[in-house]
């Protein structure tokens, strides 16, 4: 069996490969969490914030089982490196997001780094936040060509009743 | 017989015997075979919808009863070149594998001292019968490191007569240390990827830290991995213990 090959191949594999292995990819990931839960908006690149995405979305779901769940504060004590974040999101966060069933946060790419390497960026943040809202694209906007025929319709009646 | 009137009573038929059919009741389930249970992927739903239909219609002609890795097992199939056109083979079931129609058994048994395996198919039309002789647990779910164990504890009697036992009891966890023949084995045993519970280890300490080197511990935190089957599984109960009970 030639298994070379079949490591080669990834047909079905979601995760992403960052950083220096497995350790390393979960390591960088836990930093992208922590910051999260700390500042709620954060930009990062976009590989990375989207692999962080789900992790987040986990971790409330977890979060919002209650701090006296024994699972529950092991996965908070190892996903939160700062330890006062543990109480921000059993506290804060769980509450905020009980009535929701689902996605607790929104992903937006961002123009490209302004470094050497002009890699992909996106801004991640958490719904409810105190910030003031991001600039989301809008798919309905007055550009469309059946919002411009609408606006001639309009435009026309409007001048038919008023001549 | 006269009532208080005067007048005769009225014939009142006994009653009917109510028929309790005891082998009709004995047949509830305890858990979901984990055939039923999709695995995750981006396959449509529809696919097994239809594999589980086609699943229960074979259940309803041939009865499959519910078993674990650790029971032992007597299998009867159609042989075209046995002499009784029927062959039967006894031995303790060490692994389950594959989901939907392709689900597989393994039986492992040890025959005038050769180790014998066969894969079964839980579906093969080809098997006429599927008797549990002893219901017992262990504490792994995999038992392929009986390979590398000393033959007498996959040595079990073909002539074995099932073990009786009542219905509505937990079944019993056997918590047997099976010893290992000398290394080398066909798998590192010790390494905690296996996560063995069933092996008296007589390993020198030094090996077995060793062997803790390849321990991953950021894996049981990794949320992403988790598959959570629980609703799933309410799901297709219902269904298939509907469909089975018409």
């Amino acid at each position: 069996m030639r298994l070379s090959v079949a490591a080669a191949i990834s047909h079905g594999r979601v995760h992403r490969r960052l950083g220096l292995g497995p350790r390393s990819r979960l390591d960088l990931l836990r930093n992208l969490v922590t910051a999260l839960v700390r500042h709620e908006r954060i930009e990062a690149p976009w590989a990375r914030a989207d692999e962080m995405r789900g992790y987040a979305e986990r971790l409330i779901e977890y979060a919002k089982l209650g701090d006296t769940n024994e699972r529950a504060m092991r996965m908070a004590d190892f996903w939160l490196t700062e330890k006062d974040l543990i109480h921000k999101l059993f506290k804060v966060l769980a509450p905020r997001f009980q009535p929701h069933p689902g996605s607790y946060t929104r992903l937006l790419q961002i123009p490209n780094r302004d470094g050497l390497d002009r890699a992909k960026m996106a801004v991640i943040e958490l719904k409810g936040n105190p910030f003031p809202p991001l600039i989301r694209p809008r798919r309905d906007t007055e550009k469309t060509l059946l919002n411009q025929l609408l606006k001639g319709y309009r435009e026309d009646m409007q001048r038919a009743a008023a001549s | 017989r006269v009532n208080s009137d005067g007048k005769p009573a009225k014939f009142q038929p006994p009653p009917k015997p109510v028929i309790i059919d005891k082998q009709k009741q004995r047949e509830e389930r305890r858990f979901l075979s984990p055939e039923f249970i999709p695995p995750r992927g981006r396959t449509d739903p529809l696919k097994f919808y239809i594999e589980r239909k086609d699943m229960i219609q074979r259940r309803k002609v041939f009865s499959i009863p519910e078993f674990c890795v650790g029971h032992i097992l007597a299998v009867t199939t159609a042989d075209p070149y046995a002499n009784d056109k029927a062959s039967r083979f006894v031995g303790i079931c060490i692994q389950r594998g594959g989901k939907g129609l392709g689900a597989t058994f393994v039986l492992r048994n040890v025959i005038e001292d050769q180790g014998v395996e066969i894969c079964y198919e839980l579906y093969n039309p080809r098997i006429q019968a599927i008797e549990v002789l002893k219901l017992e647990k262990r504490l792994d779910d995999n038992l392929m490191y009986l390979r590398d164990a000393l033959p007498e504890y996959s040595t079990f009697d073909v002539n074995m007569k099932p073990v009786s036992r009542l219905d509505h009891e937990e079944i019993p966890v056997n918590k047997l240390q099976v010893r290992m023949k000398p290394k080398p084995w066909s798998k590192r045993w010790e390494r905690p990827k296996y996560n063995i519970k069933g092996i008296k280890f007589e390993l020198p300490g030094k090996k077995m830290k060793e062997a803790q080197k390849w321990s991953q511990p950021w894996l049981e935190f990794d949320m992403l991995r988790e598959y959570d089957t629980s609703k799933i599984e309410e799901k297709i109960w219902k269904e298939v213990s509907e469909e089975l009970k018409k």
